[in-house]
């Protein structure tokens, strides 16, 4: 609001200030350029052989597009488990972690109850606690109790992601019309339905927000994979892709390498070129007022 | 009202239940730890043997844990202040006027948003392989001779110089936000006054985003203490002094290595309190900063 209308008309190029602005321009330039550069590298070497990314000719395809470094990675390096495993503790996590986080939001920003500051409180210490303060006694409880497989990481990501979740839709809750509530309760809706049918389609886009943090979070998380996925079946992407790494040593199969780098930065890259003003209003929203 | 209760308990239940599953157990059970001797981590409760201060000072005078701090404390110091500076060059040019600044501005923060493994791989398989490297390749066009970035000695700064390409989108994205936040009259003032922009810069930009730097200061320090990833990427099957960083070496001394399979989890539950602390320090010392001057503009 405080921003002055701008009067938009088509601008003429002003040589003079695009001038003044040039080092900036070949500063920023060379920075992206040095980042284009090593992506079509590795996506031309994943269509190489090894004998070729050696020989410095990756980009000449003398034997032709290999496409089988693909069928390679995706088969024999396991890809397809990795890839298969991140997206459903991506998904899984995603869509569970809104139905503990937004019910709980609404209630600590609507309702005055015993325990409401110090959960709050609790959310925010949370987030800030550094994992390796919790991953040895959770080792041991699910040593203890025998909990192990996809299933363990899934309760893991989603208990990491409700602080997150919770504080940020919080906010969002706090900040809609108490009028809603009172026009429901007229109407003898319950509580309950008036949350699940009224007040949660509102925050529908905080709600989207979130979800995409969620997902990259989870896709791209490495330490508790480390150490809670002990087999291959469960092991998500960025284990996976380390064991790829170590193995090839061995396999010297470089071209299925860097192919199985593409797979596993593909989903969220494509994610980005579409929602990438999503992301970046969604972190210096939650950032900057922390 | 009886009716609420119950309902405000059934909302708030899973996620409280979280929390003390996922937090407050975990983080009291690892300070009662880092006072008692245990080998494994999962070792009963009644095998263990307290042993009070013993765990804090076995890793204080480790030197694989001082090397350890060492690294930190280097990428902490040197990686900061490079990233912080690359990130405000960059956000002071992107919101300069500049053409084309939403793509700049969202492909200079990619890489946040893509796997770090990914990432990494990237950087040393590619840029500083020495075979077929993009560094030696550039360092090759200027008839330079090329370098083993791997070698023991490159191999801390290797791995600081593709942690920092990675970092500095973030800390840029939060200086933008900070800089579009300052009043614009203030620089037309300051023009009509006759400051040129460096001045200005100086004058207007920096004071004004004191609250910005406290900010990426804070978020920077936790980021260097769970450091980890880029430590295990670039050595990825046996612990090396030039890369250990003490996520790395709780890891080794709860887990074992490979060479090594004497266990401690005291001394990693020891550890994890440590960082902790010093997150928590960072914590307190911002904030008692921020209070000072909180700037209203």
């Amino acid at each position: 609001m405080s921003k002055k209308e701008k009067v938009v008309y088509k601008e003429k190029i002003n040589w003079k200030k695009e001038a003044a602005l040039l080092p900036g321009y070949v500063l920023v330039l060379l920075w992206i350029a040095f980042t284009a550069v090593v992506l079509i590298w590795i996506v031309g070497a994943s269509f190489s052989t090894s004998t070729e990314i050696f020989s410095g000719s990756v980009f000449k395809f003398e034997s032709g597009f290999h496409w089988e470094n693909y069928v390679t990675a995706w088969t024999s390096s396991n890809v397809s488990v990795f890839f298969g495993n991140s997206l459903l503790y991506s998904l899984v996590t995603c869509v569970v972690v809104i139905l503990i986080a937004a019910p709980a939001a609404y209630v600590l920003s609507r309702y005055t109850f015993l325990g409401n500051k110090p959960i709050k409180t609790s959310l925010i210490l949370a987030m800030s606690i550094p994992e390796v303060m919790i991953i040895m006694p959770i080792y041991a409880l699910t040593a203890q109790y025998h909990i192990r497989g996809r299933i363990l990481l899934i309760v893991l990501y989603i208990c990491i992601r409700v602080p997150f979740t919770t504080t940020y839709l919080l906010n969002f809750f706090a900040s809609l019309s108490r009028s809603y509530e009172e026009a429901a309760a007229i109407d003898g809706c319950s509580p309950s339905k008036t949350f699940w049918q009224i007040m949660l389609p509102l925050v529908q886009p905080a709600i989207i927000t979130v979800t995409i943090f969620n997902f990259l979070s989870v896709w791209n998380e490495f330490f508790m994979a480390l150490i809670f996925a002990t087999s291959t079946d469960m092991t998500p992407v960025g284990v996976g892709l380390l064991q790829i790494v170590n193995g090839m040593k061995y396999t010297g199969e470089w071209g299925a390498l860097f192919a199985a780098v593409i797979i596993v930065f593909l989903p969220t890259f494509l994610l980005y070129i579409f929602l990438s003003e999503k992301i970046i209003a969604g972190v210096t929203g939650g950032g900057v007022k922390g | 009202m009886k009716k609420n209760k119950a309902f405000i308990i059934g909302f708030i239940a899973p996620c409280a239940l979280s929390l003390l599953v996922m937090y407050l157990y975990p983080v009291v059970r690892t300070v009662i730890m880092s006072f008692f001797g245990i080998e494994s981590v999962t070792a009963e409760v009644s095998d263990w043997s307290f042993n009070g201060i013993d765990n804090y000072i076995k890793i204080f005078s480790s030197p694989t844990f001082q090397r350890a701090m060492t690294n930190m404390l280097l990428i902490w110091l040197v990686g900061g202040i490079i990233v912080l500076v690359l990130a405000l060059l960059f956000a002071v040019i992107l919101t300069s006027g500049i053409r084309f600044k939403k793509f700049f501005r969202a492909a200079i923060y990619m890489p946040n948003i893509i796997s770090a493994v990914a990432l990494a791989t990237m950087w040393i398989q590619y840029i500083y392989n020495q075979d077929y490297g993009l560094l030696n390749q550039i360092l090759g066009i200027f008839g330079l001779e090329g370098k083993n970035w791997l070698g023991t000695d490159m191999k801390f700064w290797a791995m600081l110089g593709a942690f920092i390409f990675g970092a500095v989108g973030y800390y840029m994205l939060i200086f933008i936000s900070g800089i579009e936040r300052i009043p614009e009259d203030l620089y037309e003032a300051a023009t009509i006054d006759g400051a040129n922009k460096v001045q200005q810069f100086g004058s207007i930009t920096l004071p004004l985003l004191r609250s910005i730097f406290k900010t990426n200061i804070t978020f920077w320090s936790v980021n260097c203490i769970t450091f980890y990833l880029w430590s295990k990427m670039f050595a990825p099957v046996s612990t090396e002094a030039s890369t250990i960083v003490p996520v790395v070496y709780l890891y080794d001394t709860v887990f074992g290595t490979t060479g090594n399979v004497q266990r401690d989890a005291g001394a990693g539950a020891a550890v994890g309190v440590t960082l902790a602390i010093f997150v928590a320090i960072v914590y307190f010392i911002m904030n008692k900063l921020l209070k000072d001057d909180d700037l209203e503009f």
